[in-house]
């Protein structure tokens, strides 16, 4: 991989791939753990409180675990855009950058502080100050994916420019902030995101019910929030995602209007390969197959929720939940691979290819970046991986998200029974 | 227009290094101010509940030079690249020495941890001090120069700005280790604001800056959020206020 460009792509492509497995469970966790802090915090000492708050707390410290790892990929992400992608900002800063401005400040900047206030201030703060910040981390939470696909929608889908000089001008804020391929995708990455929590929270709930732990009271409430969150989220997923087929590129859906595309492409921009990569159709393709395996999987969903005891019993059934926690991951993976590559070879669709939008840094310094981000992103990614999983089995007793502070030196810790 | 996003972003770039150079520095100095694990915990509590509303004034500040000073961006990250690079690789082995820390309980990790916060706050300020000295040097960038190495001393800015929070933080005991360093942090902090400016002041802000509606969506949406983010702050800093004096959930 001598070759710059791919290089430099393939770098991206691992940043955001890697950034999005955090995301999707951020966003989607985020929401429920709001939820159930609401639960919570209404019904004050009331019956069910204690397990409620107790809910907030574990599947709160899975949820700040993914967010710290989370939260340092997508520092590299826009940093790396700046770096290797410089022709980016020099070509399209003038449109693009607005968002993101608005993404860091509006909507970041406000998540990180309160979720510090929320994370540290848990004995500190009233709690209905306490429950005000989960819930303004949940929203701004939101409005940070809207404005990054704001950014995104724009290069799927350029609106509301003129060029000048080789310069993308914004003219139309209003059509950027509206533009179809970004509201829907929104839409499509929110419930994408419930989904995934779903599936995570129905996963663990189904790994502690088949080993028969302590917390079955516990467990049998967390599995049907998730196997709940299943239901209502797997038809506006594919509904959000079906309608974006309206604004598809030409050249990523082939036919006549390709056709014609290619023609128009090659007038103005000379000969190039524009039709996209056959790997956005495999991409399409593994994104369709997941959505039906969880359909299948939410049909057991579906009989199994009205009754308690029905999600306490059947091992088959807690299997399959274990099992299905990857799904809605591979599906996003491949529907970013779908939207990603099938809009190659552009950055910008139809205004800047990608070839253009590269830094002019040499092939040694992006091969050394490239080596040292990789290293660090896989090590990233597993470190995540070990601690939800470190932390998912040792069950809510192991949570130390919102516990007293702990005497020091810690005592050894008495290992799990199971 | 340009005016009023050049004061915005000497605001987010000074109100950074103010804040988060507290963290940074106290980072550095980990290994003096806390000798034993128990002691370096306190000493990383005594900014934990703060270092995530810290780091965003530069996520902002990113934001703010993306959308109204692409030009500057392009100058600063691609000329720049290494220092970027250094910047940004001590700064995530830094965050994930902080928030893994208190995840595994065993000597080995959290040495590992504690060796990871140190050794990244050290890159964070060797980098900032870099990136300073080169734009000083130059007045916009324009590459590696001389000021590159000569601003690696400004790193030691941020070790004594973080000496004067820890004296203001830690329990008496803890905070007695740093007590010959003179300073305050009010004093230090006014430097730290100093050094945008300074950095800023030959900047050919008209050269870099945005188109009017792209700078004027920036610079308005930007003061509009301002009181927002700033009452975020000020919760934030009333919440965690006086000494700390036990461990958090880092």
């Amino acid at each position: 991989m001598d070759d710059p460009l791919m290089l430099a792509r393939v770098q991206f492509a691992l940043t955001a791939g890697s950034h999005f497995l955090f995301v999707a469970l951020t966003l989607g966790l985020a929401t429920l753990v709001a939820l159930m802090q609401t639960v919570a915090t209404l019904r004050g000492g009331r019956r069910g409180a204690a397990v409620e708050s107790r809910m907030v707390r574990f599947w709160g410290q899975l949820y700040v675990i993914n967010y710290a790892v989370g939260i340092v990929t997508g520092l590299v992400m826009e940093l790396q855009l700046g770096l290797n992608w410089a022709g980016m900002s020099r070509v399209t800063g003038g449109v693009f950058g607005a968002p993101l401005a608005l993404e860091t400040i509006g909507a970041f900047f406000i998540e990180s502080t309160f979720l510090g206030l929320w994370i540290f201030g848990w004995d500190r703060l009233n709690r209905w100050v306490h429950l005000g910040a989960i819930w303004v981390v949940t929203l701004t939470a939101y409005a940070s994916a809207y404005f990054v696909l704001v950014a995104n929608g724009w290069m799927q889908r350029p609106v509301g420019f003129e060029l000048v000089g080789g310069e993308a001008r914004l003219t139309d804020v209003g059509a950027l902030l509206t533009n179809p391929t970004a509201l829907l995708a929104f839409g499509h990455v929110l419930f994408g995101g419930l989904l995934t929590a779903g599936f995570f929270m129905a996963g663990v709930s189904g790994w502690h019910l088949l080993r028969r732990t302590a917390e079955v009271e516990f467990f049998r409430r967390s599995m049907r929030v998730g196997l709940v969150t299943v239901l209502v989220a797997l038809y506006p997923v594919v509904m959000f995602g079906g309608v974006q087929f309206r604004y598809l590129q030409p050249t990523k859906g082939g036919g006549g209007d390709a056709d014609a595309a290619v023609a128009e492409f090659t007038a103005r921009f000379g000969p190039d390969e524009y039709m996209a990569p056959g790997l956005a159709g495999a991409g399409e393709a593994v994104m369709v197959m997941m959505w039906s395996l969880m359909h299948l999987v939410a049909i057991v969903a579906l009989v199994k929720v009205w009754f308690g005891r029905w999600l306490v019993r059947g091992r088959v059934f807690h299997v399959v939940m274990i099992v299905s926690v990857p799904l809605p991951y591979v599906a996003m993976l491949a529907g970013w691979v779908f939207r990603e590559v099938g809009r190659q070879p552009w950055a910008v669709y139809g205004v800047l290819k990608t070839e253009d939008a590269l830094s002019d840094v040499g092939s040694g310094t992006l091969t050394v970046s490239f080596a040292a981000f990789t290293v660090l992103f896989a090590v990233l990614v597993a470190v995540n991986v070990w601690l939800l999983a470190r932390f998912a089995r040792r069950g809510p007793e192991g949570a130390s998200l919102g516990a007293a502070p702990p005497a020091e030196p810690a005592a050894p810790v008495m290992s799990p029974t199971f | 227009m340009e005016f009023l996003a050049v004061v915005l972003l000497a605001v987010f770039v000074g109100g950074y290094l103010v804040l988060a150079g507290a963290d940074i520095g106290v980072g550095m100095l980990l290994p003096w101010l806390g000798r034993r694990q128990d002691e370096r915990r306190l000493v990383i509590a005594s900014f934990a509940p703060f270092f995530l509303a810290n780091e965003v004034w530069l996520v902002a500040s990113v934001g703010l030079v993306a959308g109204a000073f692409p030009g500057l961006e392009h100058d600063l990250v691609e000329a720049l690249y290494p220092v970027v690079a250094v910047l940004l690789i001590g700064w995530v082995v830094r965050d994930m020495g902080l928030w893994l820390r208190g995840r595994v309980d065993a000597v080995a990790w959290r040495g590992g941890c504690d060796a990871a916060v140190t050794a990244g706050s050290w890159a964070l300020a060797l980098a900032w001090g870099s990136l300073l000295g080169s734009l000083l040097w130059s007045g916009s960038g324009g590459g590696l120069n001389a000021g590159s190495v000569l601003g690696l001393p400004l790193a030691l800015l941020f070790a004594w700005h973080g000496a004067g929070f820890a004296r203001w933080r830690l329990p008496v005991g803890l905070a007695g280790r740093v007590a010959r360093v003179p300073g305050r942090y009010a004093v230090s902090g006014a430097v730290m604001a100093l050094v945008p400016v300074a950095a800023g002041v030959r900047v050919p802000w008209s050269e870099v800056a945005a188109d009017e509606t792209s700078l004027a969506l920036t610079a308005v949406g930007t003061v509009v959020l301002l009181p927002v983010l700033a009452a975020g702050q000020a919760l934030v800093w009333w919440t965690f206020r006086g000494r700390v004096e036990s461990p958090s959930y880092l």
